[in-house]
């Protein structure tokens, strides 16, 4: 059995604002264990950075209300004092961001801010920590590390950038690695390369990843565990192979039908109807049910849970499991009849 | 997108007649200078080489690459909002590389753009009525503009009663599809569309590329769709044309594109892209060591060669690639029936390439 890290427990964040009540993340439940890639999925605004940042305690607490408990490796991370929490933040707990044009201070050598990353929790010399500076950039794959050490950011391209950023991360041997959006500001050929590094960390120092993505792709290629977020819940949780084989929320099959894909011929995409909700309005029952083609009766009223309904992963949706299936199949089937004409 | 019937594409070639858009050996370098009474010139970004295509009426030319290969300058080059250094560009049987600002005008009705930022493109200070009404004020065009311009709304899937709302009270999606509409409105032959959907969600995304698809079909369409994203482009796409560090690498109908690539560097993009669902694709990836090198001094010979797995599969070494690829550009050759590719050693059918990327 697989060490359980991460922990979270009925998350909620919401924010006051002069409009209204932003219910950013509005109960999410999740956990992340040893040597395990979870891959959180979403639309802009569908709560998947703001959980995570919540996570490493990121929101502010005294202007955002938080509920709900982060258990990471036995503490509650929301209950912890900010001296306590420093140890853990960015030691044990380590975070790379979506943008590594705007996350390295273009003033300061890239060397000199992994030495000062690495002498924040060690009590080492500067001399040493160049020396695990270097071997870390090496580490990640930046060729001449010792040369590339002594250059400013602007000298990186945005892929070396994204290297350096994970080299940072990874300075104190980190348990958990919570990725948000590592590759969308990258081409596809580094985005390649990206992925391939985040997955060997992972196997090479045994930890565990959160991988944030807006790209169901980048998921199915790297993560062994898929949540799929919507208006600041999760929708469907499960393993890869369940998530893609057999999704059961009508959120999933849209997500997944609106994708043109590489290797299939050019047919009419199916979009979702509609835009995602606001946050401070969120619709009253289901949050998908005004752009569900399948909602019925209780849809609007009733919120669903986030249960096992019988397809062995949990999901959010009223529809029965026999339901889900056929209309899954009924969707695949048209799809595959209009690829063949 | 549109049906353009198979003996129509077998006699494409990169550039012929009877084309909308016919761009010929198109080169543009940007100068790069020191000093600052004495202007001289030390170094040139090569950011377009040599680029030559047709678009035919009705037809979707796809441009593909990764940032910084010059799609974007190509784009503005045929726009004319950047004067090409060399080559020419001819639009509806017209030469239009060098014509001046009036006499370009009237061809401008012909040709419009659709810009990746919606929030950018488009004036936070005027109403949706007065951005997508000021091509019909430029071109004094005949008429009642706010009828006209509410048509367009609805046409596009707007509320026509927004007329005098400000785009920062739209969606990322709904402000794309004012920017569909202002492209629209002179009822051009040709729209450049330069990565529409690349700041959208994928859902709404799915929605603006089915718009783009009606509005062709209704319209009679010409595009020239630009996108990084490899799968948008074979969705729309009857050509397209691959580049790499300002050249097109290789250019080819869509299916044929991806089915078959010819090109070591197609190649590797396709296997790069994450593909949704369960397939096994990751032994199949081909991870191309390195960055794309510097438009401003790019390699010799082949400019994909010091990057190229297949090189040093024919060179039979890790570190070597044949004398050809180190010294001589490939030309961009017919290798199948209108499939050309700019490579010494194009890939065969069935060939497989990722074992020399990872050995």
């Amino acid at each position: 059995m697989a060490e359980t890290l991460l922990e979270v427990k009925d998350l909620k964040v919401h924010f006051n604002t002069p409009d209204g009540v932003v219910k950013a993340v509005d109960g999410v439940s999740f956990s992340v264990d040893r040597g395990e890639t979870l891959g959180v999925v979403g639309e802009s605004g569908s709560g998947k950075s703001v959980t995570c940042l919540t996570a490493l305690r990121l929101v502010n607490l005294e202007t955002a209300d938080v509920s709900g408990e982060v258990i990471f490796k036995g503490r509650d991370l929301l209950k912890l004092k900010n001296d306590e929490l420093r140890k853990v933040r960015g030691k044990e707990l380590a975070m790379v961001f979506q943008d590594p044009f705007a996350c390295l201070h273009p003033l300061y050598r890239v060397g000199d801010q992994i030495v000062e990353a690495i002498r924040t929790h060690d009590d080492c010399g500067k001399d040493e920590a160049a020396k695990r500076g270097i071997e870390l950039l090496a580490a990640v794959g930046i060729p001449r590390p010792a040369e590339r050490f002594e250059d400013y950011p602007h000298q990186y391209s945005g892929g070396m950038r994204q290297r350096a950023m994970i080299a940072m991360a990874l300075v104190h041997n980190p348990d958990l690695l919570i990725a948000d959006e590592p590759t969308t500001a990258l081409d596809v050929t580094v985005q390649a390369q990206i992925l391939e590094l985040i997955d060997k960390v992972k196997q090479d120092f045994n930890i565990g990843v959160i991988l944030i993505t807006h790209d169901l792709g980048v998921v199915s290629d790297v993560a062994q565990k898929v949540m799929v977020m919507y208006a600041g819940r999760p929708v469907e949780v499960g393993s890869r192979d369940e998530v893609f084989r057999q999704p059961l929320h009508p959120y999933t099959w849209g997500l997944l039908e609106s994708i043109p894909r590489v290797d299939q011929k050019g047919t009419r995409l199916i979009p979702i109807a509609g835009a995602p909700p606001s946050l401070i309005r969120v619709p009253t029952g289901c949050p998908f049910h005004p752009r569900c083609p399948h909602r019925f009766e209780p849809c609007d009223k009733e919120e669903p849970e986030l249960v096992d309904r019988g397809g062995g992963h949990p999901d959010a949706c009223h529809l029965t499991i026999e339901d889900k299936k056929r209309l899954w199949d009924e969707r695949e089937s048209r799809r595959a009849g209009k690829v063949a004409s | 997108m549109s049906q353009v019937s198979t003996t129509q594409l077998e006699e494409t070639r990169p550039a012929d007649q009877g084309a909308l858009l016919e761009v010929t050996n198109l080169v543009k370098h940007f100068p790069i200078t020191q000093g600052i009474i004495f202007r001289k010139e030390v170094g040139r970004v090569h950011a377009v080489e040599d680029v030559t295509f047709s678009i035919k009426p009705g037809e979707t030319l796809g441009l593909v690459g990764e940032s910084g290969c010059g799609k974007s300058t190509t784009a503005r080059l045929v726009m004319r909002l950047l004067d090409a250094t060399s080559g020419s560009i001819r639009f509806d049987g017209k030469e239009i590389t060098h014509t001046n600002r009036r006499e370009m005008l009237p061809m401008r009705r012909e040709m419009q753009m659709i810009f990746q930022d919606p929030y950018s493109s488009l004036n936070p200070r005027h109403t949706i009525g007065q951005i997508i009404g000021a091509p019909y004020s430029i071109h004094k065009t005949e008429g009642e503009q706010r009828k006209k311009v509410q048509e367009l709304m609805d046409r596009v899937g707007l509320n026509p009663e927004h007329y005098n709302r400000y785009a920062h009270e739209f969606s990322g999606g709904q402000r794309q599809r004012i920017g569909v509409a202002r492209a629209l409105a002179l009822r051009p032959k040709l729209i450049v569309c330069d990565e529409p959907v690349s700041a959208l969600d994928v859902s709404i995304q799915a929605q603006i590329l089915n718009l783009l698809e009606d509005l062709q079909e209704e319209f009679k369409l010409t595009y020239l769709f630009i996108s990084h994203d490899l799968g948008v482009v074979r969705h729309v796409s009857d050509r397209i044309a691959v580049m790499y560090l300002g050249r097109i690498v290789e250019l080819s109908g869509a299916d044929t594109l991806y089915e078959n690539p010819k090109h070591p560097y197609t190649t590797a993009l396709l296997s790069a892209v994450p593909k949704g669902g369960v397939e096994k694709h990751l032994e199949n990836r081909i991870v191309l060591a390195g960055d794309v090198p510097s438009p401003v001094d790019p390699p010799s010979g082949c400019v994909f060669h010091p990057r190229c797995p297949k090189a040093r599969i024919v060179s039979g070494n890790e570190d070597e690639v044949p004398e050809n690829c180190r010294n001589e550009m490939p030309p961009l050759d017919e290798i199948d029936r209108s499939h050309f590719a700019a490579c010494w050693y194009p890939i065969e059918e069935g060939e497989k390439l990722h074992q020399a990327a990872h050995a």
